[in-house]
């Protein structure tokens, strides 16, 4: 899991920052982030809240985390939470022991489910199989890998500290070590990317049968090595039709080989036998913390930069409102906050309204098999998405763009890779 | 009482370029009216668009102390006028409140086609000329040469005329000793009735309409009891406070005879003083208004829009106060399928209707559509009936139409004798008729023709640049309306007539037009979602056709993961994109696309 860079936004007003913490029964379920800001070396086109040469303040920052874990257990630590993920930057860069005083603050302050799916953030060519034994016997459950390209000019350009022989051995030792739960990433649209190499890359990642694959489209983030390289000219900025292709070859290649696309960059792989999954509901290897933040529910994330939502569904007299606040990004900032017995917190936002109402509909439209759900979608905001996008609705309807069933709406598969054009239109 | 001998008002007119803005720059320092460390370039330039672009869109006055070698203190008030073809008629307003005109010649350019067209307005006016050439510091300058044109077309004696640099400072003082001895002193009477012109006004939201004036008799105070009258309109007011640009607005007790200045008027109502009425008192007031000046006649019109249709109370507010600072401009509301309601204006040409849209734009902070420029069309109908039509829209069905009348004009160009050629074919090319072409110095013609406007006005002026590599002039007048075969070209986009796209033009031209102007809005029309066609129909036949294929692939595949700001804030960017586009039916069209017509290129 990564996060972006910090959005700047108008200050809260003064209203806005008096809104409780928002009482939410136990049986809705909560997610949760735990941010790790450290990466071996920064790749060159990654703009994350993550930094090299800061081992320094590994022992520091754990202590912190587990501070701003033990701190928010007493407000949520009623809710069942049924998914963690440990991302970053490179989660691994810690050793066991410090994974395991993470892992030990979460499950004192808060309930996990037993089958609450737990995944951590690895990279290959930084984890051996006795990392990941570590891993599985700190109960972690999928491991998400990134592995970016099985070319080697490729992973050179973008900074990557591993070659593809490191990918294969990755994921076997992690087979070896039992997670069995495996996702891999990958970056498309390089400048100049041949459409053969791209191939290669796909092939290359099916052949390791992971359970789950990313597909992401290379963005040139402002202020990274990429950035500067494009605007001096030494590299060609990506080219959208380039990458309109090569994500046009990845979607009939992955249906090929049986992949289950259910998210604008995420497939699951082909059912296994006597498993059935209807056309309109995510397939069971999906990942269980992704799907709430498109299926707009609750999560909480801990450590820099760190993003954290909350709803309060419609309900007799009140309209839904959503808290959505992030902490601040610096490390050392962060450590010296918690430290203090401070809150990280560094800017909130209440999203009500027909803001919230577009937000719904821009991360359920994500979701190209469930879509968004009409149901779950009057039971947050109160009103019927049919009623009051009926216009919008019905144009794009007109031009192919979407689907609905008497139970959901999705995006076409025309309207798959037109998806901003789609959600934009939502936005008050 | 001052004594009016040691006032003396002038402009400086030139041909754009010549230096004009420079040659103020170097008078405002050789007088010590700006200290060299305050000194911007062309500080009289003061609109942030006429700094950018380096051209003077509007005339502007202002005070200088000069202690001459004749051992007496003058005071000058210089008018730094705009040397570009669209704004002759600031000229015109500036030379009305002038004894004198410095006529600027670059020697390396020498007399081109403004050069002549404002040194005959000068002379009209009635004004000494003190003929000047300036970048004498530049390796091309020929000034022998330059100086025997200028002779030829003023008299005197070559060698009797200034050699300077602006831009060096050289000989600058000499100029302002040859306004002191040559140019006369103004001749009003200071014990008549005041008599003032305003040659120009703005608005201040503290004074009101700010009135820039010449006082011709008596002279006016600033107190509030000597109440005013502008004798056209009849609106009386008190003088918040009168004052000189120096070049800031600067108060006086008092604008004598032969001053020029301003009178803040306090009224709210930029239709209640106008330019070229006289101002006067109400106790005593004089018995005829100044002659004024005649109101610029604009020639060239399109229709302005908001692009948020919200904006259309703030753009015609922002008309009026416009046009309280731009005399020329003209605008009536009108309404169209495709845009909704707008303003028809006309201008006096393409780059002052370029200069407004964009003085709306960020003076009055508006974003604008302009549809493509059109010139007035004389319609007679088959049942009798005369129209007169800027909007092509407007245009009756053919088949009621008897004939069409264009306006055509009488056109002047000036260049070296080396670029006869591509300039007879260029007018050529636009309908135009060759007249006459005389040798006017060595090497130097002039050659006069009858082009219609509405091929004057769209590129006309670029090409003749490109195709003399700069060195050729022009000028023109409106000559006369004559019938010609005339058409509407029609566009559909997506299948649907576009209105604001309309345009009348030769039927001979209407296939290439047609043609380019699809290819044109097919560049401009960025991807939709759908496949979009492009159509020119003439009467319903179909000239040309392109196709914007539909949009591939937008969607951010990326992972925020929880950070859903970030990634509502980029859709919210994205549909703030298209909030500049006008939806005409399905279809988001940019601002460009209604401009394109514009850019058609060489080939139409
Ligand atoms: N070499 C040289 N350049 C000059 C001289 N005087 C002016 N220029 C340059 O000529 C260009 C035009 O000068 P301006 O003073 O803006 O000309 P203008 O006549 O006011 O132009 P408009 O107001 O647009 O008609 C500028 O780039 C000046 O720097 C001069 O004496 N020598
Ligand atoms: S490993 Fe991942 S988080 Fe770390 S620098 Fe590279 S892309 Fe960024
Ligand atoms: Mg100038």
């Amino acid at each position: 899991m990564r996060l972006g860079a910090c959005t700047i936004i108008a200050p809260m007003s003064s209203q806005a920052l008096l809104v409780p913490e928002l009482p939410a029964p136990p049986s809705r379920g909560l997610g949760i982030y735990v941010h790790i800001p450290f990466c071996v070396r920064k790749c060159a086109y990654c703009d994350f809240n993550t930094y090299a040469g800061l081992e320094a303040l590994h022992e520091t920052y754990v202590a912190a985390l587990c501070r701003e874990i033990t701190q928010a257990a007493p407000t949520h630590g009623h809710r069942k939470v049924d998914s963690v993920f440990i991302g970053g930057g490179t989660p691994t860069v810690l050793s066991g022991s410090q994974l395991a005083r993470i892992l030990g603050a979460l499950r004192a302050g808060f309930s996990m489910v037993p089958d609450c799916e737990l995944t951590v953030e690895a990279n290959p060519g930084a984890t051996d199989q006795s990392r990941f034994r570590e891993l599985a016997d700190l109960g972690v459950n999928r491991l998400s890998l990134g592995a970016q390209s099985f070319q080697e000019a490729e992973l050179r350009f973008l900074g990557r500290i591993h070659g593809v022989a490191e990918l294969g051995t990755a994921v076997d030792a992690a087979r070896a070590a039992g997670l069995q739960r495996i996702n891999l990433d990958l970056i498309f649209g390089l400048p100049g990317q041949e459409r053969v190499a791209w191939h290669r890359s796909l092939d290359a990642a099916l052949a390791l049968a992971p359970e789950h694959l990313s597909l992401y489209s290379l963005i040139v983030e402002p202020e990274t090595p990429l950035a500067a390289w494009v605007a001096s000219g030494r590299v060609a900025a990506p080219d959208d039709d380039l990458a309109a292709d090569l994500y046009e070859d990845a979607r009939e290649r992955m249906a090929a080989a049986g992949y289950l696309h259910y998210e604008i960059a995420n497939w699951v792989r082909p059912p296994v036998a006597g498993e059935a999954v209807d056309a309109w509901t995510s397939p069971p290897g999906a990942s269980r913390h992704n799907l709430r933040y498109w299926r707009n529910e609750d999560y909480l994330g801990f450590g820099p930069g760190a993003h954290s939502c909350l709803h309060q569904p419609a309900a007799e007299g009140a309209a839904h409102q959503a808290r959505r606040w992030w902490n601040l990004k610096s490390v050392p900032e962060y450590i010296r906050r918690l430290g203090a017995g401070q809150e990280p917190e560094d800017q909130s936002e209440r999203v009500v309204g027909a803001l919230a109402m577009a937000e719904s509909m821009m991360l359920g439209l994500r979701l190209v098999r469930e879509g968004l759900s009409w149901a779950a979608f009057q039971r947050l905001h109160g009103v019927d998405a049919r009623e009051c996008y009926a216009p919008i609705l019905a144009e794009l309807s007109e031009w192919g763009m979407l689907e609905s069933s008497s139970s959901a709406l999705r995006l076409s598969a025309k309207g798959v890779p037109l998806g901003n054009q789609i959600f934009s239109r939502f936005l008050p | 009482m001052t004594d009016t001998s040691l006032i003396r008002n002038f402009c400086i007119i030139a041909h754009i370029d010549h230096g004009k803005s420079t040659l103020a720059d170097r008078l405002l320092e050789a007088t010590a009216t700006i200290d060299a460390r305050n000194m911007v370039a062309q500080a009289l330039d003061s609109m942030d668009l006429e700094r950018e672009r380096g051209v003077t869109i509007k005339a502007s006055a202002v005070r200088m102390r000069y202690p001459a070698k004749d051992g007496l203190i003058y005071s000058l008030n210089l008018i730094d006028t705009p040397g570009h073809v669209d704004f002759t008629y600031e000229v015109s307003r500036a030379l009305a409140a002038c004894e004198g005109a410095i006529l600027v010649v670059d020697a390396s350019q020498g007399v081109e086609a403004q050069t002549l067209a404002n040194l005959y307005l000068a002379v009209e006016a009635g004004l000494e000329i003190v003929p000047v050439l300036n970048k004498i510091d530049l390796p091309a300058a020929r000034p022998d040469e330059v100086a025997d044109e200028v002779v030829a077309i003023l008299g005197g004696k070559a060698e009797d005329i200034l050699r300077i640099s602006a831009k060096s400072g050289l000989n600058v003082e000499a100029v302002l000793e040859a306004v002191v001895r040559h140019v006369p002193p103004p001749a009003g009477d200071p014990a008549a009735p005041l008599r003032a012109v305003v040659f120009d006004s703005h608005y201040d939201v503290y004074k009101g309409v700010v009135a820039h004036v010449r006082v011709f008799d008596g002279a006016v105070n600033a107190i509030r009891d000597e109440r005013l009258r502008l004798m056209a309109t009849e609106v009386t007011f008190e003088p918040l406070e009168v004052g000189t640009f120096t070049p800031r607005m600067t108060p006086v007790d008092r604008l004598n005879t032969g001053a020029v200045g301003y009178i803040a008027t306090g009224l709210k109502d930029v239709r209640q003083a106008q330019v070229g009425d006289t101002i006067t008192h109400v106790a005593r007031p004089a018995t005829t208004a100044l002659p004024g000046y005649h109101v610029a006649k604009p020639m060239v019109f399109a229709g302005l829009y908001p692009t948020d249709s919200e904006d259309y109370i703030g753009l015609r507010d922002a008309l009026d106060k416009l046009r309280l600072n731009d005399a020329a401009l003209v605008s009536e509301p009108e309404s169209s399928a495709a845009l909704g309601l707008g303003f028809r204006c006309g201008f006096l040409g393409l780059f002052h209707m370029e200069i407004v849209q964009e003085r709306l734009e960020r003076e009055y902070n508006l974003d604008l559509l302009a549809t493509a420029p059109s010139v007035i069309y004389e319609v007679l109908k088959r049942d009798g009936e005369h129209l007169f039509i800027d909007n092509p829209a407007d245009l009756p069905d053919p088949s009621h139409i008897e004939a069409i009348y264009e306006p055509w004009m009488h056109l002047t160009v000036w260049s070296p004798d080396a670029y006869i050629g591509p300039i007879m074919e260029l007018v050529t090319k636009r309908r135009g008729d060759f007249e006459k072409m005389e040798f006017v110095a060595e090497g130097r013609v002039m050659m006069t023709y009858h082009i219609p406007l509405s091929e004057l006005i769209v590129e006309f002026y670029d090409q003749l640049k490109s195709r003399t590599r700069g060195y050729a002039s022009m000028d023109y007048q409106f000559d006369n309306y004559r019938a010609g075969d005339l058409v509407r070209l029609d566009i559909l986009i997506n299948d649907e007539p576009v209105d604001a796209l309309s345009l009348i033009l030769h039927r001979d031209k209407a296939h290439t037009v047609g043609s380019a102007l699809a290819r044109k809005l097919k560049e401009v029309i960025p991807r939709q979602m759908f496949k979009v066609p492009i159509q020119a129909a003439t009467g319903g036949r179909i000239v040309a056709r392109q196709t914007v294929n539909a949009m591939r692939k937008d969607v951010l595949a990326k992972c925020y993961g929880g950070d859903v700001t970030r990634k509502r804030k980029l859709l919210e960017k994205q549909k703030e994109g298209k909030k500049r586009m006008k939806r005409i039916g399905a279809v988001e069209l940019p601002q460009e696309a209604f401009m394109a017509v514009l850019k058609l290129g060489e080939d139409s």
